[in-house]
């Protein structure tokens, strides 16, 4: 039988499922600056298994993951609505925070601020380029868990 | 344009029937949690969604859906009847 997971549980799960990307992605730059010493590995490996578990209990037990992924013709009217407006809202967050996020780097750069950039150009880290294409592929399902009436675990 | 909502008689109707969410969204071509949205208001459904309901009730699309409050069933009837005279 189906358990239902309330809106609660759910908004908790977004915040620590990209609560932890956030957090892995200092903890890489704080090694990359200063040094991977035990605290930091440990921290990163941490913040990756917690987003991990996170991301399988709220997308994939739910299937959030599939119905996001889902093609239109095999949803009804109702649920093609519902992906229309995450998607709506997925692209406003997104290109809101990669474009802040660009003209930080930009700027940082071109002040030659070395907090974000190593020789002084900018440049997407590799690591801030996965943090993105994750929030990309994540974001209709996170909106969707944020927001539906009722979502049902495995 | 903000949409009215539209007020319904399905979940009267289902039970009346003995069938579940999950049997009338088969039915009709829809997901289960669709009907249960349908029900409290929560979601209007488009006209053909609206006429395949009514055609699985055999019932008028006014009889089910309605953009006002909607007497109970048992008013209904006892309306009729009296305008009948019986």
């Amino acid at each position: 039988m189906k358990r239902e997971i309330s809106k609660r549980t759910r908004r908790i799960g977004v915040i620590i499922n990209y609560a932890s990307l956030v957090l892995f992605i200092i903890v890489f730059y704080a090694g990359e600056y200063r040094s991977w010493d035990a605290p930091t590995i440990i921290g990163g490996i941490i913040a990756l298994v917690v987003a991990f578990l996170s991301f399988i209990y709220l997308y994939v037990k739910t299937h959030l993951w599939k119905f996001v992924h889902t093609s239109i013709e095999k949803l009804d009217e109702r649920q093609v609505h519902v992906i229309h407006d995450s998607l709506r809202y997925s692209y406003s967050i997104f290109s809101i925070l990669s474009l802040s996020y660009i003209l930080v780097l930009t700027l940082t750069a071109r002040f030659s601020i070395n907090t974000l950039t190593t020789s002084g150009k900018a440049s997407l880290g590799m690591i801030m380029l996965g943090g993105l294409i994750y929030l990309a592929h994540t974001l209709p399902a996170s909106i969707i868990a944020w927001n539906e009436r009722e979502v049902f675990l495995d | 344009m903000r949409s009215r909502k539209i007020h319904n008689r399905i979940s009267v109707l289902r039970e009346e029937r003995g069938i579940s969410r999950k049997e009338l969204a088969d039915k009709i071509g829809i997901n289960f949690q669709t009907v249960g949205y349908l029900e409290r208001g929560e979601y209007n459904p488009s006209l053909d969604l609206a006429f395949r309901i009514s055609e699985y009730f055999g019932l008028p699309i006014d009889f089910i859906f309605s953009t006002e409050p909607m007497k109970p069933m048992s008013q209904e009837i006892l309306d009729y009847r009296n305008k009948r005279g019986e």
